[in-house]
């Protein structure tokens, strides 16, 4: 068979053949491109904002409530308060006790865009998908509203919009990759807090960041967004990760996060042997007379 | 959640907790509540109840084919009001067809939208043959076997699609990060199929009770199973909470506790178990009353159960400790 595995002579989208050029000598099959990330630093960001805003200005999204007054988080500057369907980028400002009073350590935080996304795998609709830069985006104008992606995501990023009941959250600014642009949060940061780069790339700097940090005597450093810390319980990794200098849980972050998906099989499977139950029990009790 | 009910913490003097940011959830909690609770009473009740008509129609011999009639259309009047309650809790309802332009099997929501739509179709078919079966439409045309065949068929189908319906939800609430719903989730689904079990055999029963004349031998066949099935959901249902260990905070303590305590095991359980007890021992006249009642103490206690899952899987989301004690 020409040494072509028939699995690809047979099937019928197939147009081109591996390695095949057309006639201005450009190869016909697409190649995947890498995915593409966020490496975010807590140990480099100064709290400035300007991530929030620039993400904010261009994806147009408004102010988080126009019902509830303005409130912080504690002693901060924190407005945003957490992840939602108009803060696409939150900086948690996480108040230490200090001896001058209050420490601040703050961490731009975004939608992780896992390698196996809880979000996408619950979304009904196909709304969810995985853009060819590897991350996760909702289709604003295939959701429905359903929901289910918001308690399907172990990270807490989605929400449903009180404004126009679709979900809503980072998109990776996909937008302005189409267009050759970094993220605007990543191109707004001044201080190299956030990185955006091939994912690959950014764990090494991530790791050799932390190696660093460990050296400097900042022993609670460490890379949080590898499937030990972060990305774990059949998630695969984040695309989008951290350098922390502490626990993940001071941050609002779970350490040991799970794929939801995952429990339908067992739930499924126990589900099934209780049906089975029933009719063995059906089969008896309601044979018994005739 | 919606930012209203995001729970905020203002200017305050408390010291920064170690664990977690401000008591701010870390995982966001779904938007169910009311409509939700009520499709999955209905689906759960009307699955089961087609469950039961097959069990009838194909076990159940002379005396199940009255109390198979009335299962088949307790079921169909029962998924009635299932895709409306679904719609309406879409944030977009006008979208709802989006569920039908994909098929996914990691997500129990699609499957379910699939399994609900299949169940619907031969529901609503298997109650127009039974209604052509009342009026005798088809009696001169059709011979009695063939449409004893026929009948048997769609009981089947029936069956298996109702069980379908009757189980996914519990496997649906467990593929989330929502910590009393994902930790045991071995348990959760098997507590929503027998839930559901209780509500369909009870809501057969009330109207058996009820339009009967005489109480035939299935009919205490059905009773035997509802109490049966009482007793499978009480005992999932504490085993399911005794195995969530802390996670199970939000239906044990408080208000939700009260519901889950006081109107899932005592009303909805342990009422109708002892009614059910005492059943031989009272007066003939009052035997069918004492059925409707423990019949309609049984489908509140349902009620409880799915109303106490559904809103404490909501305080469960909000409560960032629930969920840093099961990703540690």
């Amino acid at each position: 068979m020409c040494g072509i595995p028939s699995k690809q002579i047979d099937d019928p989208l197939r147009t081109s053949r591996p390695g095949e050029k057309d006639p201005h000598g450009v190869e016909l099959e697409m190649q995947p491109l890498p995915a593409v990330g966020f490496l975010t630093d807590a140990t480099i960001c100064i709290g400035c904002k300007a991530c929030e805003v620039a993400c904010k200005q261009w994806n147009q999204l408004p102010a988080d409530s126009q019902t509830t007054r303005f409130e912080m988080t504690g002693f901060s500057y924190d407005n945003t308060i957490d992840l939602g369907a108009t803060t696409w980028r939150h900086v948690a400002f996480v108040e230490r006790p200090s001896r001058d009073g209050i420490a601040w350590l703050m961490l731009s935080d975004v939608c992780k865009h896992c390698v196996h996304a809880g979000c996408l795998d619950a979304c009904p609709t196909g709304a969810i998908i995985r853009t060819e830069f590897g991350g996760v985006v909702i289709q604003d104008d295939v959701c429905n509203g359903c929901g289910y992606c918001v308690p399907a995501c172990p990270f807490g990023v989605p929400q449903l919009s009180d404004a126009d009941g679709g979900s809503h959250k980072c998109t990776l600014c996909y937008d302005r990759l189409r267009g050759g642009l970094a993220p605007a949060c990543a191109a707004a940061c001044p201080t190299g807090s956030i990185r955006f780069g091939a994912v690959e790339e950014l764990r090494g700097v991530g790791r050799e960041r932390v190696a660093t940090l460990r050296a400097q005597g900042l022993n609670d450093a460490r890379l949080y967004g590898d499937d030990e810390l972060g990305g774990s319980g059949g998630i695969g990794g984040l695309n989008a990760m951290f350098v922390l200098n502490g626990p993940p849980d001071a941050f609002n972050l779970p350490a040991r996060p799970r794929l939801p998906r995952l429990n339908i099989v067992p739930s499924a499977a126990a589900t099934f042997v209780a049906a089975a139950g029933y009719c063995l029990v059906a089969a008896f009790s309601f044979r018994r007379r005739v | 959640m919606t930012p209203q009910e995001r729970p905020r913490t203002t200017n305050s003097s408390e010291a920064p907790s170690q664990r977690g940011y401000y008591d701010i959830p870390v995982i966001h909690g779904p938007h169910w509540k009311w409509l939700v609770i009520g499709y999955f009473y209905f689906g759960g009740m009307a699955g089961a109840s087609a469950v039961i008509a097959a069990f009838l129609r194909l076990l159940g011999g002379k005396s199940g084919a009255p109390l198979a009639r009335i299962a088949t259309y307790v079921s169909f009047l029962a998924l009635i009001p299932c895709p409306v309650l679904l719609i309406l809790d879409l944030g977009r309802p006008a979208r709802f067809f989006h569920m039908l332009r994909t098929f996914r099997v990691t997500s129990p929501m699609s499957v379910g939208t699939w399994g609900l739509a299949t169940f619907g179709g031969i529901s609503a078919l298997a109650a127009g043959l039974q209604l052509l079966d009342d009026r005798s439409a088809i009696r001169g045309e059709c011979p009695g076997g063939v449409r004893r065949a026929v009948g048997a068929g769609f009981s089947l189908l029936g069956g298996l699609s109702g069980f379908f319906v009757a189980g996914y939800t519990g496997v649906l609430l467990a593929a989330t990060a929502v910590p009393l719903w994902s930790k045991r989730p071995a348990l959760l689904g098997p507590l929503f199929l027998s839930s559901a079990m209780t509500s369909g055999a009870a809501a057969i029963s009330a109207v058996a009770s009820i339009s009967e004349r005489e109480e035939s031998g299935a009919h205490g066949q059905l009773r035997s199973l509802e109490t049966l099935s009482t007793v499978t959901e009480a005992s999932l249902l504490v085993m399911w909470i005794a195995a969530l260990g802390p996670t199970a905070k939000p239906i044990v303590e408080g208000r939700l506790g009260a519901v889950a305590r006081h109107g899932a095991v005592g009303a909805g359980m342990a009422l109708p178990l002892t009614i059910a007890a005492l059943s031989p021992y009272l007066p003939q006249r009052l035997r069918r009353p004492a059925s409707v009642v423990s019949a309609a103490l049984t489908l509140a206690g349902v009620f409880a159960v799915r109303y106490a899952v559904v809103m404490g899987g909501r305080q469960s989301a909000d409560d960032p400790s629930a969920t840093f004690d099961m990703t540690g």
